[in-house]
């Protein structure tokens, strides 16, 4: 009978103690951040607030509208209330919220926070190359936001394009500026080659992980891919080009086939085309919207993604899809504000700027 | 084994597995408990609710540790299965059962945390939400009590006061 028992016991215990094991192993690490992330989601400006915001009517009272949310402490230190302050002082605080992620995230996710941020790395590089080969101030396009930031701004001050090379020396994106020097190719080329290496990077780093982190990040990665390349597409049909013309803009690891979509003639054709994907849903009910304005398609596909992370934040609570949505939610939260804040100094009336601002993506 | 080595288990495990269960359900519940305070005090009373939910199963530990203690005799006089009988033997296998029950059912304690420190994210999103998060929570309850209620049958029917 003892041996029965000790038995019993012992398989009892290995089966009660890898699942308990596995149970704290998964959830416990994503206990505090996720929490906090859903308290800061309460703080996220509501539809009302945006309202309020746009019947500022200057850029002061714009800023002292902000004063009781979690721009406080960006906005605090303003020199002088023009809007490119104010733009840099947003882009600060969104910084500031990718940094609080990577900083407060379990170790197994927070590098892919890290990746995200390199983002507008790549923004920042190909907006301050094509401002330079265009003869325009690159600084008025440089985003306060970025690993990189130092070395975007040595950039945007460079003197010659040479220059720039000697910048970007050692990191991933001398070999295509390089390319780009020689005239190997072009910039339109340049910046896919840079999107192609970071989102490379960040299916790598997704297909790394395990279980429901995998699923997460891999559908997050391929949904950005997609909407990257969707936009793409239509835009080149857009403008009348070939597929082979489009193709090579095109980032791989997407979870659509836009192939068939590359053989049509026209951009109602492209639609028509894409309404037989899984992004069918998504556009079919602004299509007509969509033929007018891709803006509008830019918008949607921003707000499936979002929605995605959402339907997964329900469905794991206590996984990476919460800081994901977040962010998501955040980023389009700062574009908004960045654009009120544009509107208003421009002089546009309030209703224009609610408006305007609705169609922000 | 000797009888009084089933007793002394049955005690342990029932007040130390529902223990360290409850330990880790009340630390995953506080650590989400911190997160959305750091953000806003006014979710102090909510959170703490929710995060003392897990800590009901230690309680039932104690309980059955005092019983199986009091059943047994070590608690208030001589210790009633010294002899090596085998009544003895399915008596203090018994309390040792009851013991376990209560100490497997107790783990409930860590799901019931990561429960509801999902509850303390969403009441701090949006605070009507509480009594739903505390009904949830409170669900993983459900089978500690089962388990509890069965430890009791056993003692008071296997072997008696």
């Amino acid at each position: 009978m003892s041996g029965i028992l000790d038995t019993t016991l012992a398989l009892v215990f290995t089966w009660v103690g890898y699942k308990t094991s596995m149970i704290i192993y998964k959830y416990t690490p994503y206990s505090y951040p996720n929490a906090r992330i859903k308290a800061m989601e309460a703080k996220l400006l509501i539809e009302q607030r945006f309202n309020e915001l746009a019947e500022s009517r200057t850029l002061q009272n714009f800023v002292v509208s902000l004063e009781d949310t979690p721009y406080r402490d960006y906005l605090a230190d303003l020199q002088s209330y023009d809007v490119e302050s104010i733009e840099r002082a947003l882009e600060k605080a969104l910084a500031g919220t990718y940094e609080l992620m990577a900083k407060i995230l379990p170790k197994r996710v927070n590098p892919f926070f890290r990746l995200l941020l390199e983002e507008w790395d790549v923004r920042n590089i190909t907006s301050v190359v094509k401002a330079k080969l265009a003869d325009e101030p690159a600084m008025d396009y440089v985003v306060e936001i970025g690993p990189m930031l130092q070395k975007v701004k040595a950039m945007a001050e460079a003197k010659s394009m040479e220059e720039i090379l000697v910048i970007l020396e050692g990191t991933p994106y001398e070999e295509p500026y390089q390319k780009l020097l020689l005239g190997e190719i072009d910039v339109r080329a340049f910046e896919t080659e840079l999107y192609k290496m970071h989102y490379g990077k960040l299916l790598d780093y997704a297909l790394s992980k395990k279980d429901e982190e995998r699923t997460i990040l891999e559908e997050f990665v391929r949904l950005r891919i997609d909407k990257l390349n969707i936009l793409t597409a239509l835009r080149g049909k857009a403008a009348r080009l070939s597929a082979e013309e489009i193709r090579p803009m095109l980032i791989p690891g997407g979870s659509v086939k836009l192939d068939p979509l590359l053989h049509v003639e026209d951009l109602s054709m492209a639609l028509a085309e894409l309404d037989s994907t899984k992004y069918g849903p998504v556009i079919r009910d602004v299509r007509e919207e969509v033929e007018k304005d891709l803006g509008v398609l830019e918008r949607v596909l921003e707000e499936h993604i979002i929605e995605r992370m959402n339907e997964l934040n329900r469905f794991y609570p206590l996984s990476v899809a919460t800081p994901l949505g977040y962010v998501l939610q955040k980023e389009r939260e700062v574009r908004k504000l960045r654009a009120i804040a544009k509107l208003i100094s421009d002089g546009l009336p309030p209703e224009r700027i609610k408006e305007l601002a609705g169609d922000v993506a | 084994m000797d009888p009084i080595v089933y007793v002394s288990l049955g005690a342990a495990l029932a007040a130390g597995l529902a223990g360290a269960a409850s330990a880790f359900g009340v630390g995953v519940a506080g650590a989400a408990a911190a997160g959305v305070v750091a953000e806003d005090e006014k979710n102090f009373k909510n959170a703490l609710i929710l995060e003392g939910l897990p800590m009901t199963q230690s309680i039932y530990g104690l309980i059955t540790l005092f019983l199986i203690l009091m059943v047994s005799g070590i608690l208030g006089g001589g210790f009633k299965f010294t002899a090596n009988t085998p009544d003895n033997i399915v008596k203090s296998a018994i309390l040792l059962g009851a013991g376990l029950t209560v100490g497997l059912t107790g783990l409930s304690a860590i799901p019931q945390g990561v429960i509801a420190s999902a509850g303390i994210g969403a009441v701090a999103k949006n605070p009507k939400t509480f009594t739903q998060g505390i009904i949830f929570a409170a669900m993983a309850e459900t089978m500690a009590i089962f388990g509890l209620v069965g430890a009791l049958i056993m003692i008071v029917t296997g072997v008696g006061f």
